[in-house]
């Protein structure tokens, strides 16, 4: 594909929205993005990345911070803030790159080559494939589905103005259960396309 | 009764959303203080006069508002107006300041006079944090302080967290030594009608005390982090005149500061009282800098100053209704007459509460609340006071969210690559403040019971 491509994927737990990413980005040969921000962000601000690790794509905690005057004590709403000026520093530099997660498709929304596609799947598939990822009982999948879903849900509404994984934010929205990884990266990829030629 | 369990959970409610962030806590407590007066003191109590009190607006055509020979308490109920137009000054005189750069040439200053060596430096910024801070707001004193120590950090190749954490620590040490250094003094002093003086006398004392353990602490706890930094004389470290944006506004913003000061340390002999205080130096400001006064009134905190409204309208209806007295009982119950347990029970209380939520709505409602004690237990009101302020004042320094200074502080470390979590602050600020608040406890024991 010639000229400059960003894909944003948001996804649900274990609907192997990730993978979909790692695949894209293979095919286009482009960056992906996704602990590489961490591990970039570690080195350029000199912060360890496991302590940057720690407050990754979490919401700040409401009783446990405090703003004022614009100023906050949480250090995942600073993080999330590096991370959001990281993407627009990158976007605005010419890269073409997959983005998971990170409000992508909020933050890089003025940028025209951007691609937004929200990943969902059924509760059994994902719940499958959890199970195989962490080795987990299906109980134990289920509950961990349900806290991290929760949890981007909080970190994303706290960010953006729409909600995370409402159709209308969202350039495409696929159940990978039906396609599969490979057949969403497809249609993905066949949408850039066509938006690329229109 | 029923008005009781509404004001109270008018109370309540407005303190969970304030803390939840949901909404701007100007407008929680402007719409609580708006239901405590209709429903509460209209509806439930059919009181216009209530209401009337609670406003407060007659206290501005009184002459006492203005000038005061002898202090007079302004009252614990309704609206402290001497409150908000002493504050609603001083951020107006201290935006002057910051605009024509004085704090950021104060801070190069005192670091040039050490000449930029770690443990001086460290020592310089926390004795400056806790002298600027008796003065001037303690998030403005962090604002700066804690920016310029990030850049002087840099370059001498240390981290500046230790001395973050150090001078927000001190800045809320020197605000609990004067009657203007934190808002629940101010609300405090204004409303039992104390001086700077006998803030300075009594708390000043204590904190002044406490300093000297707190240094010896973070000199203690931080020395091998000091030790690192190296003095590169090939660095060309900033200058202080760089600070100074205009020398004739910078001139006039330091007239006009120690104006403050002296008015502030003298005005229970002039008869000045802070409303006045608070009018002039704004004025002056304002008069001084014509060109930039419009700029400077846009910079003023409108929306803190609008939360206080609101929250003297809702602590004022918790005292109409006579909620504030039965926790005053309750305190009376639990403490009998040992005056020991009480002190020792108000200052823990208020240091716990103010290390979890904002200080100011604390104060606000312990202080008819120990006026009541006072008057049911015979007790010194002036030892239930100091003691609350110090509880109050000094207890917000156990967690990131206690004070406002903290939030700043945390928040600039943050923006410069430096985290700093619950985990990391706790670890250094709660044993300082406990060993603070046993400091204070006992300094209230030995010298008033």
């Amino acid at each position: 594909m010639e000229g400059q491509v960003i894909i944003a994927i948001g996804r649900e737990f274990g609907s192997g929205g990730h993978e979909i990413a790692e695949l894209i980005a293979t095919k286009l040969e482009i960056f992906l993005i996704d602990d590489k921000l961490l591990y970039d962000l570690s080195s350029e601000k000199k912060i360890p990345y496991e302590e940057l690790k720690k407050y990754d794509e979490r919401p700040k905690v409401p009783f446990l911070s405090r703003t004022v005057s614009g100023y906050t004590n949480a250090m995942e709403e600073h993080l999330a803030k590096m991370q959001f000026e990281y993407l627009r520093k990158m976007a605005e530099g010419g890269e073409s790159f997959v983005i998971v997660g990170r409000c992508a498709e909020y933050v890089l929304k003025d940028f025209p080559c951007m691609t937004s596609a929200f990943i969902s799947g059924n509760k059994e598939t994902k719940c499958e494939r959890v199970m195989k990822k962490y080795k987990l009982s299906a109980d134990e999948a289920k509950k961990l589905m349900k806290k991290k879903d929760a949890t981007r849900k909080a970190y994303h509404n706290y960010y953006c103005e729409g909600k995370w994984g409402d159709s209308r934010n969202y350039d495409l929205c696929i159940n990978s259960s039906q396609i599969g990884v490979e057949g969403a990266a497809d249609v993905i990829l066949s949408f850039v396309e066509r938006k690329q030629k229109k | 009764m029923l008005q009781q369990v509404i004001s109270v959970a008018i109370f309540v409610i407005m303190f969970g959303v304030i803390i939840s962030e949901k909404f701007e806590r100007h407008l929680v407590s402007l719409a609580a203080g708006a239901l405590m007066l209709i429903v509460v003191l209209g509806i439930c109590m059919r009181s216009p006069s209530a209401i009337w009190d609670t406003l407060n607006l007659a206290e501005f055509v009184t002459p006492s508002f203005w000038y005061a020979k002898v202090e007079s308490a302004g009252g614990s109920a309704g609206i402290n107006w001497s409150t908000i137009v002493f504050i609603l000054g001083m951020m107006i005189m201290v935006e002057g300041m910051g605009k024509a750069g004085f704090f950021r040439w104060l801070c190069l200053t005192m670091a040039k006079a050490v000449r930029y060596k770690a443990m001086p430096l460290f020592l310089t910024f926390m004795v400056t944090s806790f002298v600027l801070s008796m003065f001037i707001d303690s998030i403005t004193v962090i604002l700066f302080l804690a920016a310029v120590t990030v850049e002087l950090a840099q370059l001498l190749g240390l981290s500046p967290v230790p001395m973050i954490l150090a001078e927000i620590f001190c800045a809320n040490l020197g605000g609990s030594a004067t009657m203007c250094g934190d808002p629940p003094n101010i609300i405090i002093g204004t409303a039992l009608g104390y001086s700077f003086a006998d803030f300075l006398k009594n708390t000043g004392l204590i904190a002044l005390l406490s300093l000297g353990f707190v240094i010896l602490y973070f000199c203690l706890r931080f020395r091998k982090n000091l030790k690192n930094g190296q003095v590169d004389v090939a660095i060309a470290y900033p200058k202080p005149a760089s600070a100074i944006q205009s020398k004739k506004a910078f001139g006039v913003s330091c007239v006009i500061f120690a104006c403050a000061v002296v008015l502030l340390v003298t005005h229970a002999m002039t008869g000045l009282t802070v409303a006045t205080i608070g009018t002039l130096v704004g004025a002056l400001t304002l008069l001084a800098s014509v060109r930039d006064a419009k700029t400077l009134l846009k910079k003023v905190d409108y929306k803190t100053l609008l939360f206080f409204v609101g929250l003297f309208v809702v602590v004022g209806g918790l005292e109409q209704t006579g909620v504030l007295s039965v926790i005053a009982d309750f305190i009376h119950g639990i403490c009998g007459s040992h005056s020991y347990v009480m002190i020792a029970v108000i200052l823990w209380v208020s240091a716990i509460a103010s290390a979890f939520v904002d200080n100011i709505p604390f104060a606000a409602t312990m202080i008819p609340v120990i006026e009541s004690l006072a008057a049911t237990t015979g007790m010194d009101l002036s030892v239930l006071s100091w003691t609350l302020a110090c509880g109050t004042d000094i207890g917000g320094s156990a967690t990131p969210i206690g004070a406002s200074a903290n939030v700043v502080g945390v928040s600039i470390a943050a923006q410069n690559g430096h985290m700093i979590g619950w985990g990391r602050y706790c670890k250094t600020m709660l044993p300082v403040t406990i060993i603070t608040m046993l400091i204070s406890m006992l300094c209230i024991f030995v010298r008033y019971l």
